[in-house]
C-alpha cells in the first residue's frame, strides 16, 4: 500500500467501493484498487468541505448593525477583489467577482495547506493547477461569448482584418500558452516551495526549513493573487467593449 | 632560495595525478543530463534576476516620480515580475521532469 495521509486512508476507507466502480465505469484502472482516491483529490475534498463550512458560517453571522470580525475580514477580501477587478475589467466587473474570489480563496486555501503537517498542498501536484487554469480558460471564453455573441471570435483575426490567416495561428497559440504559463506558474511555485523546504531539512533539521516555511506563505499568497490577476486581464482582453 | 621551494612545492602537486596510471577499467557514465541541468538553471535564474531588477528599478523611479500614481505602478510591478519570474520556473520544470 503506498503512503497516504490520514485524511486520504480515511476518505478510501469509506468510499473506494463507490469510487473504484465509478472509474472503471470510466474505462479507468486505478493503480491502487483499495484506494483509488490519490492525495491531492482527497486533500481538495477537504479545501472544498472547509470552504463551504467557512461560507456557512459566514453567511450565519453576517450583520449591517455589528459586524463581526470574521465578516470585516471577508469584507476586505472580496473587496480586494471586487476593487481590482473594477480597475483591471473596467464597467460591469461586479458579475465576474463571484468566480474570481472563489477561484482565490480555493487556491489559497489549497496553497496553505502545505504548511500544516499531516496535510500536503493538492496544488503541488501538476494536475491541480491545471485544472483551475483550464477553469479560467473556459470562465473567460464563455463570458467572451455571452458578452459579444459570435463576433468574438473576430477577435482572433487581430486589428488588421486582412493579416488573419497569420493572426489567428499566433492567437490560438497564444491562448493555449496561457493555460500552460497558468498553470505551470503555480505548480512551480507549489513544488519549489517543498523542494527547497525539504533540502534544507535534510541540511539543518532545527530552525532553518521554519524560514523557507515563512516564505512559502508569502509565497502561497502572492501566486493565488497572480492567477486571480491574470485571469482578471484575460476577462477584460474577453469582454472589452471597443469604442 | 624561496623560489626553488615554490617550484618543488608545484612539482609535489603533480604526485596529485597518479590515479592515471591506474587500469583504464569501465568507467561509470557521466550524468551529462544532470551537470547541464545545473547550468541551464543557473543561467535562467540570473536572466531572471537581471529582468526582475530592471522592472523593480523603472517601478521604484516611476513610483518616486509621481507616488499618486502608486496602484497603477504596483498593479504593473507584481504582473511583470510574475511574468518574468515564470520564465525561470518553466526551466525548473523541465528540469523535474528530465533529471532522474
Amino acid at each position: 500500500m503506498h503512503e497516504q495521509l490520514w485524511f486520504t486512508q480515511l476518505l478510501n476507507g469509506l468510499f473506494h467501493g463507490p469510487v473504484t466502480a465509478l472509474l472503471r465505469m470510466l474505462h479507468i484502472e486505478p493503480a491502487f484498487p483499495g484506494s483509488p482516491i490519490s492525495n491531492s483529490a482527497a486533500m481538495e475534498v477537504l479545501v472544498l468541505l472547509f470552504l463551504v463550512g467557512l461560507f456557512l458560517l459566514i453567511r450565519s453571522r453576517l450583520s449591517v448593525e455589528q459586524p463581526d470580525g470574521l465578516q470585516h475580514i471577508t469584507e476586505m477580501f472580496v473587496g480586494f477583489i471586487g476593487d481590482q477587478a473594477h480597475e483591471i475589467i473596467g464597467h460591469g466587473s461586479e458579475k465576474y467577482v463571484g468566480f474570481l474570489s472563489a477561484l482565490a480563496f480555493f487556491i489559497l486555501m489549497c496553497n496553505l495547506m502545505g504548511l500544516v503537517p499531516g496535510f500536503e498542498s493538492p496544488t503541488a501536484v501538476p494536475v491541480v493547477p491545471l485544472g483551475c487554469a483550464l477553469c479560467a480558460f473556459f470562465y473567460y471564453h464563455v463570458q467572451g461569448f455571452r458578452r459579444h455573441g459570435i463576433s468574438y471570435l473576430k477577435h482572433f483575426a487581430g486589428p488588421i482584418w486582412w493579416l488573419f490567416f497569420i493572426m489567428i495561428p499566433i492567437e490560438i497559440i497564444s491562448h493555449l500558452a496561457r493555460v500552460l504559463s497558468l498553470s505551470v506558474r503555480l505548480y512551480a511555485n507549489m513544488f519549489a516551495g517543498d523542494m527547497v523546504t525539504f533540502v534544507f531539512f535534510s541540511l539543518v533539521p532545527i530552525g532553518v526549513p521554519v524560514v523557507f516555511m515563512g516564505l512559502h506563505i508569502g509565497v502561497a499568497f502572492l501566486q493565488a493573487y497572480i492567477f486571480v490577476l491574470l485571469t482578471m486581464v484575460y476577462l477584460s482582453g474577453a469582454v472589452a467593449e471597443e469604442h | 632560495m624561496k623560489k626553488l621551494s615554490n617550484v618543488f612545492m608545484a612539482l609535489s602537486f603533480l604526485c596529485f595525478a597518479v590515479p592515471a596510471f591506474a587500469q583504464g577499467g569501465e568507467a561509470s557514465a557521466v550524468n551529462w543530463v544532470a551537470i547541464t541541468a545545473g547550468f541551464s538553471m543557473a543561467i535562467a535564474s540570473a536572466v531572471c534576476g537581471l529582468a526582475q531588477a530592471k522592472a523593480t528599478a523603472a517601478a521604484a523611479e516611476g513610483l518616486a516620480r509621481n507616488p499618486a500614481a502608486r496602484p497603477g505602478i504596483q498593479l504593473a510591478l507584481i504582473l511583470g515580475l510574475a511574468l518574468i519570474e515564470s520564465l525561470a520556473l518553466y526551466t525548473l520544470v523541465i528540469i523535474f521532469a528530465k533529471v532522474k
